[in-house]
């Protein structure tokens, strides 16, 4: 008889007893939440037992629930090893969710306006708990996202899983690679620093080359959201990033992953006859069960991979952080994303048009259409010479391509600039000006200079009050009849009355930067001849130092961004009217406050 | 392939493997978590120490031209590395003691021998500020005042220094061209100038980054060049006022006006000045919308105005001295009460009151 008015677990209890109604309840739930394996059906699966009964309960949860019944309930054994998928499908799924869930929770912390976007980036730092970790992981996400997709791409290729009947898996698969791509790139400028400014400006500038002019202006300013990217433009990225462009990515992935469960995943090439497409017809022997097989390999691969990326942002990666965006100051060595850089190479080819758009767009629909014009029937590694041979190709090509992307190639900066930008230039993509990471108490105020790197060892003291000399009986006049002190003084607002250089102390960290300095002047010593260089340290503020970095040489005759040379292969002075040489002065200045740790251990 | 046993083969490995991870992630995670308030507060120091460098480059490029490369001021612009701006009082232990010493000696309750006391700890106390002050000479030259050592409280401003700096930096000084060779221009972006907000904080982080807290001395001071000026200081303004011809008074009837008007002779030309230009008559008296126009009014007053019964015995000059002291005594028909300031008996003198009438009188004759 019921307590109640209707049948309860307490009455299970009254008649089972406590363990046992419980233990039923319990199971109950179980079996409700996998729709259909129970307590025991788990356990006899995890321990790698055959079901104990029947019909077998794990193909229950496939027919009867919702997330499984997307996946197919076996697989063929010889798709399940390492070889042939790597698992870089399900991982590419992964890294959907897993950057859907980091970019909630930086979203939460996020405003896209140009006033305080930068400032939303140094509070998720400074003050979110775990702040600086999801922005570290939402980039390196997004980073080895592209990687895993590009790398499940060539897998595929390499293996011609694309043949039929799997022409539109591969065609929706190049669909979602493309949206990879512009979902990390929407990404980039939402920070509001200087690498995404450029990155993104140098991006959205290809959209503006498209032909005819009128397109092309119309687009850009779609894009943008006016001539420039400012506020518009940065709220335009924001919605692409976090609404346009993971909307279609969820369409394709569920089109993508239907087509795969309808066609199967594609056996090795070795396994089937030629023409054939056995992958449907899975012998019983041959049968690898979803649960718990590659259930618990999927699980075991999310694991190692998100460990690999919590070790990663722990020890070796943190997102870039630069100084807020400036459209008025380009920095030196701007580049696209890594990805992007092999556009970013094909433009230094020539035409914007035809490289910058009309080349990608080759390279996307020729990706697109290849399982359509590539319809020989044979997947076997002998009879695919030649597509195996355009893949390596392409690889090869995109790779030269993407090193000419770097600003190390045919960028042409006078070397005096390049020099000053190597010594002050603040951080970026870890790489910083070789005078920062100088330690605050080792950077003593004082003026040093090269030339006592070209003296003979013990002779240095001589060389540099040598040079005293010289600067005091007026040498080195900068151009429009100045003095060094007066240029430095009037033009640099650097107080200084006299000049009186001193050797740098051995073994300290300013000594080695100065000597790094003294080896780039002389890579450089025919554009910058007869040249030095100067580094002026001063004490400025309470904590904070000035430091003043200056160059000096005799102009020469350039040709092209090289200097022109002469029959001994040395530079040729450049002369004015009068027929004397013409000295050349650049500098530079930074300050450096003592807290401002570069490239310290984050918590240091 | 061990890679191929370990983690494909066995369903054992792969739990095993799988449950590692997942172990390694909670712990790296918990690692992480344990260190985020030490991250936190070093990424802030290590922000607020490049927020004072790019501010230092800001200020180098577009502030000392006018404040000084090491913010001493100059013929431009007043100093901000000075313990002026930041509030530093040299002789705060004497004055606060003078200051206690000299409200206890007020008190009924102090006894007259604790009065003599006082009286003479107050000549210690000023002996002990003398070599302070002496030190301080040449800064009070240039501007300085020792007994109100804060700009702050000097200008009566409310919020921090902080506070101050970023104001001024995005407003600028819209009126210091009137004591300074130039204004300082507004900054802001949003106030028309060349800087983002967060460049005023850069900026002002790196100002602040100048103050020695206690550590000021004497020779920061000294070093000085220029200190703020204030456009009118508030002694010499008293003392302008103090010698200054009377004014009138708002208060003052209508007869006693007359009284002081006799035997003064109106300066027509003197008088088109005030209305036109300082008391901006003619900014309402112009076309007969708001007030009654200027041309003519000689004639009303004595054809109109003097007829009406409360006139009688009034004179044009009496008429028009009451209509501008006292304005709203009566007003004419058809026009607003209260519209004209009442104020001008504080504004004008006897004089620039016979002057006016004159110059009225002068844009239409009297009759006859």
């Amino acid at each position: 008889m019921s307590v109640l008015p209707f049948p309860s677990f307490l009455d299970d209890i009254k008649e089972k007893g406590l363990k046992r109604a419980l233990f039923e309840g319990i199971n109950e739930v179980v079996e409700r939440a996998t729709a259909g394996m129970n307590v025991q059906d788990l356990r006899e699966a995890l321990r790698g037992d055959a079901p104990s009964r029947k019909p077998n309960p794990r193909l229950q949860p496939h027919a009867d629930g919702f997330w499984l019944h997307m996946r197919p309930s076996y697989f063929h054994k010889s798709v399940t090893g390492l070889y042939p998928e790597f698992r870089l499908g399900w991982l590419s799924t992964y890294f959907v969710f897993f950057e859907t869930i980091t970019g909630i929770f930086l979203m939460v912390w996020y405003t896209p306006s140009p006033d305080v976007a930068y400032a939303n980036m140094l509070s998720i730092m400074a003050n979110v708990p775990l702040g600086q970790f999801m922005r570290d992981l939402h980039r390196l996400g997004a980073e080895a996202m592209v990687l895993i997709v590009t790398l499940h791409m060539l897998r595929t290729f390499l293996t011609a899983s694309y043949k039929k009947p799997r022409e539109f898996t591969w065609f929706s698969g190049v669909i979602l690679l493309a949206l990879t791509f512009f979902l990390s790139f929407s990404g980039y400028l939402l920070p509001w620093d200087q690498l995404a400014l450029w990155a993104v400006t140098i991006g959205a500038s290809m959209v503006e080359a498209a032909p005819p002019e009128i397109v092309g202006t119309n687009l850009n300013l779609l894009l943008r959201g006016g001539p420039e990217i400012g506020a518009n433009g940065l709220l335009r990225f924001y919605l692409l990033h976090v609404l346009a462009v993971p909307a279609l990515l969820f369409i394709f992935v569920g089109v993508h992953y239907y087509k795969v469960v309808l066609h199967a995943h594609s056996l090795p090439p070795g396994e089937e006859n030629i023409g054939e497409d056995t992958a449907k017809r899975v012998p019983l022997d041959k049968r690898v069960y979803f649960i718990p097989d590659v259930l618990t390999s999927e699980i075991m691969w999310i694991g190692i991979t998100t460990l690999v990326l919590i070790v990663l942002v722990t020890w070796f990666f943190h997102a870039p952080l630069e100084a807020h965006a400036n459209p008025q100051s380009t920095p030196l060595g701007t580049t696209a994303p890594w990805y992007f850089l092999w556009v970013q190479g094909a433009l230094k080819l020539g035409d914007k048009v035809i490289w910058g758009i009309v080349f990608p767009t080759i390279v996307v629909v020729f990706l697109m259409a290849y399982p359509y014009l590539d319809v020989t029937k044979s997947r076997r590694w002998a009879h695919r010479r030649l597509q195996l041979t355009i893949a390596f190709g392409m690889a090869a090509g995109f790779t030269v391509l993407s090193y000419m992307g770097l600003p190390e190639f045919g960028v042409i900066n006078s070397a005096d600039s390049e020099i000053l930008h190597e010594l002050t230039k603040e951080p970026a993509f870890n790489h910083v000006g070789v005078l920062l990471p100088v330690p605050y108490d080792e950077l003593a105020p004082g003026m040093y200079i090269t030339r006592q790197f070209q003296a003979e060892p013990g002779d240095e003291a001589s060389v540099v009050s040598a040079f005293n000399a010289e600067i005091a009986n007026g040498a080195f006049p900068v151009e429009g009849g100045r003095t060094l002190i007066q240029y430095l003084d009037q033009g640099q607002h650097l107080p200084v009355s006299s000049l009186t250089f001193t050797t740098a102390a051995d073994g300290t960290a300013l000594h080695e930067a100065m000597a790094e300095f003294s080896h780039m002047m002389e890579l450089e010593r025919l554009e910058l001849r007869n040249g030095w260089g100067a580094v002026i340290v001063t004490e400025w503020q309470p904590g904070l130092k000035r430091v003043d970095v200056v160059l000096s040489w005799d102009d020469v005759e350039m040709r092209g961004g090289a200097p022109v040379l002469d029959a001994n292969g040395d530079s040729i002075p450049r002369l004015d009217a009068n027929g004397s040489g013409i000295r050349r002065v650049n500098s530079d200045h930074i300050f450096i406050h003592e807290n401002a740790q570069y490239f310290a251990a984050p918590g240091s | 392939m061990n890679l191929q046993r370990l983690l494909v083969e066995r369903i054992e490995h792969r739990i095993l493997v799988g449950t590692v991870a997942f172990l390694g992630i909670m712990v790296l995670v918990g690692w992480i978590a344990i260190n985020e308030n030490g991250r936190m507060q070093a990424f802030q120091r290590q922000y607020e120490a490049r927020a004072i460098e790019r501010g230092a480059e800001l200020f180098t490029a577009n502030c000392t031209t006018c404040h000084g490369a090491n913010g001493y001021g100059g013929a431009r612009g007043p100093a901000l590395n000075t313990p002026y701006l930041f509030g530093h009082d040299f002789l705060a232990e004497t004055r606060r003691e003078r200051l206690g010493l000299e409200t206890e000696a007020t008190l009924a309750t102090t006894s007259e021998e604790r009065k003599v006391a006082i009286s003479e700890r107050l000549v210690a106390l000023e002996a002990l500020e003398a070599p302070i002050r002496q030190q301080m000479n040449a800064a009070v030259l240039k501007g300085y005042n020792p007994d109100a050592p804060s700009r702050l409280a000097n200008l009566g401003w409310g919020g921090g220094l902080p506070n101050f700096l970023y104001t001024t930096l995005v407003h600028g000084r819209p009126t210091s061209g009137s004591y300074w060779p130039q204004a300082m221009a507004a900054w802001a972006q949003r106030a028309g100038g060349p800087l983002r907000s967060d460049q005023l904080e850069d900026l002002t982080a790196y100002i602040i980054n100048w103050d020695k807290g206690s550590e000021w001395t004497v020779e920061d001071l000294l070093a000085v060049q220029q200190f703020p000026k204030v456009p009118a200081d508030g002694a010499e303004l008293a003392a302008l006022l103090a010698n200054a011809e009377p004014r009138i008074g708002v208060e003052t009837p209508v007869e006693e006006i007359m009284v002081g008007l006799e035997g003064l002779s109106g300066d027509v030309q003197n008088g088109q000045t005030l209305y036109n230009g300082v008391l901006a008559c003619s900014g309402c008296h112009m076309n007969a919308a708001v007030a009654p126009p200027t041309e003519g009014t000689w004639t009303r007053v004595n054809e109109v105005r003097l007829l009406e019964p409360q006139f009688a015995g009034y004179t044009p000059e009496m008429y028009l001295a009451e209509s501008i002291i006292h304005p709203n005594d009566y007003i004419v028909p058809a026009y607003g009460a209260g519209l004209m300031p009442a104020n001008f008996g504080e504004r004008v003198t006897y004089q620039d009151l016979s002057d006016l009438i004159a110059y009225i009188a002068s844009q239409d004759q009297p009759i006859g």
